[in-house]
């Protein structure tokens, strides 16, 4: 017996041929910006997953909610970056803002090995 | 970690959307911080991906999931993240499911005009099987090649 999905008390449901109800077709997700599908393509997140030696499988759920983290991930930075910007009266983005930020914010302080935010490049941190 | 992180960088056209929806209209960002923010995103990704499979281990499954991820994000302190991640997962699968249930009733309506007496029920159900374990395959295939 299939259960109703909706729970509105209907005594009755109506099924097809096959035994199964009929589900309406599904509208696509709008509005709410936790259900939009995500922007990054998913190539190349699968890339970046496998660039782990550690990791050999990745579902394809896992691979979308990476995609959309990251994507998270840099409005999240984007906007703290410009908090500090509008401090400084500016209406563009520089790297000193998004190095502050990323000073600030106890959660990106996983990024100050891999930006440089001493002023050396990434391949001086990594010789040294 | 044996990969730059540079060579795995995404899009810049699509970075620069991301952040500019971000932003309020008229704010604009400058080359270098917009290519360091692209390099963030793929150093939170990795990382992202190093802890979950963390998880995956702890747990003794092979394949990532998302509950692996979500783990990681609160392994990250990023928390705030977790509720619109579930959100888009649940939007996810619902197209997946959607789009499903769409090629199965294509079939189904393709059986009714050659043979249609038997129940499809089980065969439903087995072609779910099928698809998944063909994703899982083919997402194999993809993975092993290291």
């Amino acid at each position: 017996m299939a259960a109703a999905a909706a729970g509105s008390g209907t005594p009755r449901e109506e099924e097809g041929p096959g035994g199964e109800a009929v589900a309406p077709p599904p509208q696509a997700p709008t509005g709410a910006p936790g259900a939009r599908l995500s922007r990054l393509p998913l190539a190349r997140v699968k890339a970046l997953v496998k660039a782990d030696p550690d990791v050999t499988l990745a579902g394809q759920e896992a691979i979308f909610i990476l995609a959309r983290a990251a994507e998270l991930f840099v409005e999240t930075i984007a906007k703290d970056a410009y908090c500090c910007a509008q401090q400084g009266k500016r209406k563009t983005l520089q790297r000193r803002d998004l190095d502050n930020a990323i000073e600030a914010v106890d959660e990106f302080a996983f990024l100050e090995d891999y930006l440089g935010l001493s002023g050396h490049t990434q391949s001086n941190q990594m010789n040294s | 970690m044996t990969e730059s992180p540079e060579d795995l960088n995404f899009p810049n056209a699509v970075v620069t959307r991301i952040i500019k929806e971000a932003l309020l209209d008229g704010v604009n960002i400058s080359k270098e911080p917009r290519s360091a923010i692209s390099r963030a995103a793929s150093v939170f990704m990795l990382s992202a991906t190093y802890w979950a499979n963390n998880f995956a281990m702890k747990g003794k499954r092979k394949p990532l999931n998302a509950s692996d991820v979500l783990s990681a994000m609160e392994e990250m302190e990023f928390q705030r993240f977790i509720t619109l991640l579930k959100d888009a997962l649940e939007a996810y699968k619902r197209e997946k499911k959607g789009k499903k249930e769409a090629s199965e009733q294509k079939k189904r309506d393709k059986g009714k005009k050659t043979d249609s007496e038997e129940p499809d029920k089980s065969r439903d159900e087995d072609t779910d099987e099928d698809e998944e374990r063909l994703e899982e395959e083919q997402n194999e295939d993809e993975e092993v090649d290291n």
